[in-house]
C-alpha cells in the first residue's frame, strides 16, 4: 500500500470526540460495582460476625451447640448439616444426571431429546419454595410411612452402614433434604454433561464403536475419561447450588440443632437457620452476630466450590 | 461385468443392489461391487458421492445415527450384515475402520492398542506386551514409541498417531480394514509411510480405501471403484482404470475434467 497517499494528521489526531472514552468509562464502571458488592458483601458479613467470632473464637465452627438461653452459640451442626445434606444430593444427583445426558446425547432420537430436554431445563425453573411445599407434603409422608420404616428394617441391618439408617421415622430429616436438592440440582447438572457430551468429536466416539465397543464401554472408557473435569466442574456447579438452597430444604430438614450418624434424623443447615431465626434476633446481639458468622462460612464453602468448579472447567477449555 | 467374473480372487466383502438413505436423501442408488480378498480396493470421486457412505455401511456405522437406513444386501462371511440379527459389535471388531483424521483415545500409547484387544479377547501380560509391539512394528511406529508406551497418545505427531490408529485397528485382527481418506490431513512424509504400509498390509487383510488423492489410488489400489452422485460408475483394475477407462464420465474425472 502507497503509505504517502495517507496524511499523517489523520493517522494522530482525535477523529470522532472522546465518546469512546466515555463509553469505556461506563462499563468500566459497572465491572468495579460489582467488584464493590462482592467485596462489600464479604466485608459486612465478616464484621456482623466479629461479635461471635470474638467470643467463642475459632471454636464457634466445631461447637455444637446452639443455646439463646445461655448465650452460647456454635456452627458445628449446621455445617453438618449442610455438606451433609448437599453431599447426599450430588450423590443421589449425579448418577441420575449422567443417565439423563447420556440417553440425550448418545440414545434418544433427535426430536425427542430435544423435547426431554427443554422439560428438564423447566424443573431448573420451578421456584424452591414450591419444591419446598412439595416436600412437605407429598415427600415428607412418602419417606415416614413407606421409605424410612422400609429402610431401617433392611439397610439399617446391613452392618457397617446400619447406623445411618436407623431411627424414628419422622419423615423430614437429612436424607428427605438431601433428596429434594437432588432433585433441585440434577437440571444443572445434567445440562453441564449434556453439553460437554454433545462436544465431543464425533469421530472420536465413531472410532471407538469401529472397534467393537458397547454403548456403555464407549461411554465408561472414551466419553468419561475425555470430559472428565467438565463433568466434575458441572458437578462442583451443582454442589454450590445444594449448599445455599435454603426455602426448600428448611420445609424438610426439621430444623434441629442435631449432629448424628441417622439419615433419618432432623438437622438443619446453615441457610435453614438462618431463614428461621434471623428475623427473631435482636440488631447487635451475640445471636445475630452468631447468625453472621454462620452466614460468612456458608458464604466461603459456597465460593471455594464454585472457584473450584471454575478452575477445573477452565482447566479444560486450556487443554483443548 | 463385475469384477468377482474377472477375477479368480474371491470376494471378502459383497454388496449387491445396496441403497442408501439419509432421510429422504437418496444417497447411495443400487450399487453393486465386490471387494476381493487380500486386495487394495480404491474408491474415488468427487465429493458427496457416497464413497464415504458405503464405508459407513459395511461396518453398519450409520446405524448410530437415527433417520439412516440401507436395504439391499452386503454379504460379509456368508451372512448379510445389514439383517437385524446381526452383532455389531462382533462385526466392527471384524470389519476395522480408519478415518479421515487421527483420532487417539485419550489414554496411553499402549493402551490405545491394548484396550479394543481386550475389549474381545483375553490375553495375558506378555501376550498383550508382545501383540502391542507386532502392531507398532507392522505400523513402523515401534522404534519411535518403543521409550514411551505410557505416555498419552495425544503427544504424537499427526502422522504418528494416525499409524497409531491404523495400529489399533488391526491389533484386533479383523479380517477387512476400512480407511476413509487416511491420509489427508497428514504431510507428505507420513502419507508415504502409511501407502507402504497399506502394501504390506494388504497380505493379511482385505483393505477398502477411500481417498481424494488419485495418485495415491494409482499407487496403492489393486481395484479402483469410481464413484459419482451416488452411483458405482466404474469397477476396474487399477492399470486399466486409469490408462483406458470404458465411462466418459471416468475418463473426464480421472483427467481433471470435472471433481
Amino acid at each position: 500500500m502507497d503509505r504517502s497517499a495517507t496524511s499523517p494528521s489523520a493517522l494522530t489526531g482525535v477523529a470522532r470526540g472522546n465518546g469512546d472514552a466515555v463509553f469505556a468509562t461506563i462499563v468500566r464502571c459497572a465491572a468495579v460495582l460489582i467488584l464493590l458488592g462482592l467485596g462489600g458483601m464479604v466485608a459486612v458479613m465478616a464484621w456482623g460476625a466479629r461479635g461471635a467470632f470474638a467470643t467463642f473464637g475459632p471454636a464457634f465452627i466445631i461447637d455444637k451447640a446452639w443455646n439463646p438461653v445461655t448465650q452460647h452459640f456454635g456452627a458445628a451442626a449446621p455445617v453438618f448439616g449442610t455438606l451433609v445434606t448437599a453431599l447426599l444430593a450430588i450423590a443421589l444427583a449425579v448418577p441420575l444426571a449422567f443417565g439423563i445426558a447420556v440417553w440425550l446425547t448418545e440414545i434418544a432420537s433427535a426430536r425427542i431429546a430435544g423435547v426431554i430436554g427443554t422439560l428438564i431445563q423447566l424443573l431448573a425453573a420451578v421456584p424452591s419454595i414450591i419444591f419446598g411445599m412439595w416436600g412437605f407434603a407429598v415427600l415428607v409422608p412418602f419417606m415416614a410411612h413407606y421409605v424410612e420404616p422400609f429402610a431401617g428394617h433392611t439397610l439399617g441391618r446391613v452392618p457397617g452402614i446400619g447406623p445411618l439408617f436407623r431411627g424414628a421415622p419422622y419423615g423430614t430429616g437429612f436424607l428427605t433434604g438431601g433428596m429434594i436438592l437432588a432433585v433441585m440440582i440434577t437440571p444443572f447438572i445434567s445440562a453441564v454433561m449434556r453439553d460437554v457430551f454433545l462436544s465431543m468429536p464425533a469421530v472420536l466416539k465413531e472410532s471407538a464403536y469401529g472397534l467393537g465397543m458397547t454403548r456403555w464401554e464407549v461411554v465408561r472408557r472414551i466419553i468419561l475419561p475425555w470430559s472428565r473435569t467438565s463433568v466434575v466442574g458441572g458437578i462442583m456447579l451443582g454442589l454450590g447450588r445444594a449448599l445455599g438452597e435454603t426455602m426448600a430444604i428448611t420445609f424438610v430438614i426439621g430444623n434441629a440443632n442435631h449432629i448424628g450418624w441417622s439419615l433419618f434424623s432432623p438437622g438443619n443447615t446453615i441457610a435453614s437457620l438462618i431463614a428461621l431465626e434471623f428475623p427473631e434476633s435482636a440488631m447487635g446481639s451475640l445471636k445475630f452476630s452468631s447468625l453472621m458468622a454462620a452466614g460468612f462460612l456458608l458464604m466461603l464453602i459456597s465460593l471455594g466450590t464454585l472457584v473450584c468448579s471454575r478452575l477445573l472447567l477452565r482447566t479444560r477449555a486450556a487443554g483443548r | 461385468m463385475t469384477v468377482a467374473e474377472k477375477q479368480p480372487v474371491p470376494a471378502a466383502i459383497s454388496v449387491r443392489n445396496l441403497d442408501f438413505y439419509y432421510g429422504a436423501n437418496h444417497a447411495l442408488k443400487n450399487i453393486s461391487i465386490d471387494f476381493p480378498q487380500g486386495q487394495v480396493t480404491g474408491m474415488i470421486g468427487p465429493s458427496g458421492c457416497g464413497k464415504s457412505t458405503l464405508l459407513r455401511v459395511l461396518n453398519r456405522m450409520y446405524d448410530l445415527y437415527p433417520g439412516q437406513r440401507a436395504t439391499g444386501e452386503v454379504i460379509f462371511d456368508g451372512c448379510n450384515i445389514l439383517g437385524p440379527k446381526v452383532n455389531l459389535n462382533v462385526l466392527r471388531a471384524r470389519v476395522g475402520m480408519v478415518f479421515q483424521k487421527p483420532t487417539p483415545f485419550p489414554m496411553s500409547i499402549y493402551d490405545n492398542i491394548a484396550f479394543g484387544v481386550r475389549l474381545h479377547e483375553r490375553l495375558d501380560r506378555a501376550a498383550m506386551d508382545a501383540r502391542v509391539e507386532d502392531v507398532l512394528r507392522r505400523v513402523a511406529l515401534w522404534p519411535e514409541v518403543r521409550d514411551r508406551l505410557h505416555d498419552s497418545a495425544s503427544a504424537l505427531s499427526g502422522g504418528q498417531q494416525q499409524r497409531l490408529c491404523i495400529a489399533r485397528t488391526i491389533a484386533t485382527r479383523p479380517e477387512v480394514v476400512l480407511l476413509d481418506e487416511p491420509t489427508s490431513a497428514l504431510d507428505p512424509v507420513s502419507t508415504a509411510r502409511i501407502e507402504e504400509l497399506l502394501d504390506e498390509l494388504k497380505t493379511d487383510f482385505t483393505i477398502a480405501i477411500v481417498t481424494h488423492n488419485l495418485q495415491q489410488a494409482a499407487r496403492c489400489a489393486d481395484q479402483v471403484a469410481f464413484f459419482y452422485m451416488g452411483e458405482v460408475v466404474e469397477v476396474d483394475s487399477a492399470d486399466r482404470m486409469f490408462t483406458a477407462p470404458r465411462e466418459n464420465r471416468t475418463q473426464d474425472y480421472i483427467t481433471g475434467r470435472f471433481g
